[in-house]
């Protein structure tokens, strides 16, 4: 079994831009919500109840092929400093971390795949990949799902499907979410406009780290908003199909940009790039929004001695959970944005596209 | 979808809390504006974003049991409980307020029919009742087409498909 320390070690592979589209889509992610049968729902269990489905699903996971080596953390006995880079590493999310009994995380190789253990619901499978691919993570998460219900009974009803916590998860319990990069949008000025329309076609737009997060660097995640009444393939689809229109509208914006502001948008990715290699101190924000302009950069062929994989590594690696984790005492904000500055030049030296 | 405000098409449907009571809004995109919550200008600040915001509000006190509407049998989760919190208490609550659900659940989906995957110890089950209901809707198709062959050859379909007899469920309730 992984440890931790092996996870931080290792950076996950839906950062890899390996992906179709990648210098777009950064990752496509698709979680499943269950409850089991028999068994209320986590806000109304007690401890003990939370702490046998708990059992009950560890067990079953590691029964199965795809979770039996898979890194089991049990919240309870984790620290403040790993929950805070679980959510920074899109595992959980941020009520997740903070409290709640009977709760754990298991997290499969390389992060590629995870089962949230009594968040909102008694479970929730997830499949995380590089790029824009909705079908192969609704298939992998699919495949999961059938090897732990071999050891489980789900909550379902025929006409409502698999019964959740939240009504607006119910039915296929599915969620698809892709995490997408529009700085060219933005810049032209025209992604209210476009985000408007994507409201029109029943998907939600929420910032990089969920709701409540601003859309820093013009990075969005786009999901489906309905989970009932329609296939798990058709959900699918339909994210893929307004994610790549998404792409192709992007890339048209970027290329416009590039055209139009020639010589001043080359001068400005530079620069972006030279603050990145230069800069002493820097804060969480402003790496944000020049790893924006260095991936534009990257993606329009101003700059080719750093990959795509070096900068999305970035945008995780940089946030506070994960410098504090270089350091047993908490450095703070001013020691941090130093620490962020050294971590950035380091990365930005030796992430030259090999 | 229509605007709740003007009758034009709406854009965005949200979940608000108006004095502890939730309800779904549609709107189009100026009346949605006009609240403050358009696309506009900040794209992520509005509820949109998080159709369940108002959902997750705390408001109001518990009340005494006879003005809590329905009681959920397998966990005594009121109704009114599941408007302040939008959390249901566990799989019977959706059999003790499919009443009141249902018409939140069409406001959300668009629908109240799961037409996705069936966990496989039910599959047999659920897609022979599935299969039924699909060949009822065809039946009344073919009747309103005068179609009485078709018609025929389709009810003995169903009623092949609801003689078979079905597993009982082993695992208790809640």
């Amino acid at each position: 079994m992984g440890t931790f320390e092996q996870m931080l070690a290792t950076p996950p592979s839906w950062l890899d831009a390996s992906g179709p589209t990648s210098n777009v889509v950064l990752s496509t992610r698709v979680r499943l919500a269950r409850n089991l049968r028999g068994v209320a729902f986590p806000a109304r269990a007690d401890r003990a109840g939370l702490e046998r489905v708990r059992d009950r699903i560890l067990a079953a996971a590691s029964a199965g092929n795809y979770l039996a080596g898979a890194l089991v953390l049990i919240m309870d006995e984790s620290s403040q400093s790993q929950r805070q880079i679980l959510v920074e590493r899109h595992l959980t999310g941020r009520g997740f971390a903070e409290d709640g009994h009977g709760r754990a995380v298991v997290i499969g190789d390389r992060e590629l795949v995870s089962v949230v253990i009594n968040e909102e619901d008694h479970l929730r499978l997830a499949s995380l990949r590089s790029g824009l691919q909705p079908m192969d993570a609704w298939r992998l998460v699919d495949r999961i799902d059938a090897e732990l219900e071999q050891n489980l009974h789900y909550a379902y009803s025929s006409d409502w499907g698999y019964l959740t916590s939240c009504p607006t998860n119910v039915g296929t319990g599915m969620r698809v979410s892709v995490l997408i990069h529009l700085v060219g949008l933005v810049r032209r000025d025209r992604i209210a406009q476009v985000l408007g329309s994507i409201s029109k076609l029943g998907l939600s737009v929420r910032g990089f780290y969920g709701e409540k997060s601003t859309a820093l660097g013009g990075f969005f995640q786009i999901s489906n908003q309905m989970t009932l009444g329609q296939s798990e393939d058709d959900i699918a689809y339909t994210v893929e199909r307004v994610a790549g229109q998404l792409v192709t509208l992007e890339l048209e914006a970027r290329s416009e940009l590039a055209e139009k502001g020639g010589r001043k948008v080359e001068d400005e990715v530079h620069r972006a790039f030279g603050i990145l290699t230069s800069a002493r101190i820097i804060s969480s924000d402003e790496t944000m929004a020049l790893c924006s302009s260095l991936r534009f950069g990257i993606s329009e062929g101003f700059i080719d001695s750093v990959d795509l994989a070096t900068v999305n590594r970035l945008l995780v690696s940089t946030q506070p959970g994960h410098l504090k984790c270089f350091d047993a005492r908490d450095p703070g904000p001013e020691q941090r944005d130093r620490m962020r500055a050294d971590l950035i030049r380091r990365e930005l030296a030796s992430g030259s596209g090999a | 979808m229509i605007c709740d405000e003007c009758g034009r098409p709406a854009a965005i449907r949200f979940v608000e809390m108006v004095d502890g009571e939730m309800r779904l809004m549609r709107l189009c995109d100026e009346c949605a504006s006009a609240r403050g919550i358009g696309l506009s200008l900040t794209p992520l600040a509005g509820p949109l974003v998080s159709i369940l915001m108002g959902f997750l509000e705390e408001v109001g006190a518990e009340e005494p049991a006879e003005l809590q509407g329905p009681v959920c049998l397998g966990c005594g989760l009121s109704y009114k409980d599941f408007r302040r919190t939008g959390k249901l208490g566990c799989a019977d609550c959706y059999t003790s307020f499919e009443d009141e659900l249902k018409p939140l659940i069409r406001r959300i989906h668009g629908s109240t029919r799961h037409t996705g995957g069936i966990p496989s110890e039910a599959s047999e089950d659920v897609e022979s009742i599935r299969e039924a209901r699909h060949l009822k809707l065809e039946l009344e198709k073919a009747v309103r087409h005068e179609e009485y062959e078709r018609a025929a050859e389709l009810r003995d379909r169903i009623r092949s498909l609801e003689s078979t007899p079905r597993k009982e469920d082993d695992d208790g309730d809640v």
